[in-house]
């Protein structure tokens, strides 16, 4: 989260991916950070630990979903927090 | 009854109750003779009855003297029969509260909830579960403890003689994570009715944390999950090692616990799995204390737990790397035992109105 934040910070495209668990720990930091509407996109969770095969179908499934995100072609999957 | 106290207004009340050793040094709800009898209400018990001696005072744990103390731990009604339930485990001969309270070990009785009461009450199992921020988990927490130093007169140098003690003195009260757990419950493993709420208690230390992340690619991974628990059960710092037995609580994580499952690994294959490999040789105990194991082979097995049924193995906290271990007193007479209480909701009886000054027009 706080890596798409510095990334966004510097005038970069960014979207930062977060797990389903830590989705509302997400909104907190973007809030925290000034940044509530910084694009995210929701993981299933756990990615970590979970096999090359499922982390594989995850980053198939997300990886078109990020590109359009960052070109501003599709909508992320946050709805903005109060700051 | 017991004696009223007065005082000028609730600030003095406050200061009064922390001078005489009421509190446990922080805030207290006053409790007034409205506010006590509005809990008692609750519980839907006589005032007067007597759910035992509690040690190592021997204070009468009256229904009312443990109101008493969850007015001030800020209970709210609906979380007495969780509080009588676990003072009724507390009471338990095989708990050795008296002893327990005494000893100078870093020791408290850790409660785990089950059941549908966990929903009515919003006990957590959640994500910090163990720490601020969940009123049930933490008022029902204190109540018991309020009630172990105001009746048992736990007094810490006096009577409640842990050398350093630890923070689950002022509170140390979860949910198991019922609806996260892969398996049935704790309370169900023990026998308990699907509908039928329970506290478990344990005396234990402080959470101990074991740190593991998974290799789905790799078979050994849940085995290595499993021997991490036991390294940490096994500690030889413990006095479980060093006695060679005794109770220990074990909080999985859903993650963790899920590993464990998706391997085909029931609650009581993986206990079973656990006392197996909690072991040290006899000289890698004498290595660092030649007090409790006495001398012979090297190479001796020494277990930490006696039997799986010793291991209190329950789901909770949230999703991630870490799960926890709690190693326990191990000593008293019954060797710090694991003790289970129904929560009896259907005796309560809460009508607020009916207690004068706590109505809805008051």
């Amino acid at each position: 989260m706080r890596d798409g934040i510095e990334v966004a910070r510097r005038g970069t495209a960014a979207v930062a991916l977060v797990t389903e668990t830590f989705w509302l720990q997400g909104d907190a930091v973007a809030a925290s950070a000034g940044m509530p509407d910084i694009p995210r996109l929701r993981l299933p969770h756990p990615v970590a630990g979970s096999g090359q095969e499922a982390m594989a179908r995850v980053a198939a499934e997300l990886a078109s979903r990020i590109v359009a995100v960052l070109r501003g072609d599709a909508a992320p999957d946050n709805e903005s927090v109060p700051a | 009854m017991t004696e009223l106290l007065e005082a000028a207004d609730e600030s003095e009340a406050l200061e009064f109750l922390h001078a005489n050793d009421c509190t446990d040094g922080l805030p207290v709800v006053i409790p007034t003779a409205e506010r006590v009898a509005r809990l008692v209400l609750a519980t839907g018990l006589d005032a007067d009855l007597d759910l035992g001696e509690m040690g190592p005072g021997g204070g009468a744990a009256t229904i009312e003297k443990v109101a008493t103390n969850a007015v001030m731990a800020g209970c709210l009604p609906d979380y007495m029969p969780v509080v009588v339930a676990a003072v009724r485990a507390l009471l338990q001969p095989s708990f050795d509260l008296g002893e327990m309270q005494a000893t100078t070990h870093s020791t408290s009785p850790l409660m785990i909830v089950n059941g549908p009461v966990t929903r009515h009450c919003d006990i957590s199992g959640s994500f910090g579960a163990l720490g601020p921020g969940h009123r049930a988990n933490a008022s029902i927490g204190r109540a018991v403890r309020l009630c172990m130093m105001n009746i048992g007169n736990a007094r810490p140098g006096v009577s409640d003689m842990a050398l350093l003690g630890h923070p689950g003195k002022f509170s140390f009260c979860l949910a198991e994570d019922e609806a996260m757990s892969p398996w049935e419950s704790l309370a169900r493993s023990m026998g308990a009715d699907p509908d039928e709420s329970t506290v478990t208690i344990l005396g234990a230390e402080a959470p101990h944390s074991v740190v593991f992340t998974n290799d789905a690619d790799d078979a050994d991974s849940p085995h290595r999950l499993l021997r991490a628990l036991a390294a940490v059960i096994a500690n030889t710092g413990s006095n479980n090692a060093n006695f060679s037995g005794g109770a220990v609580a074990v909080a999985l994580n859903p993650e963790h616990a899920q590993v464990l499952a998706d391997t085909g690994l029931s609650r009581g294959d993986v206990c079973v799995e656990l006392q197996r490999l909690a072991v040290n040789t006899r000289g890698a105990i004498r290595s660092v204390s030649t007090g409790f194991i006495p001398a012979g082979e090297a190479d001796d097995v020494i277990p930490a737990v006696r039997a799986p049924s010793d291991i209190v193995l329950f789901v909770a906290g949230g999703s991630g790397l870490y799960s926890a271990v709690f190693p326990s007193w191990a000593a008293g007479a019954h060797r710090n035992s694991v003790v289970t209480e129904t929560v009896v909701t259907g005796e309560a009886c809460e009508l607020p109105w009916a207690v004068p000054g706590t109505g809805p027009s008051d």
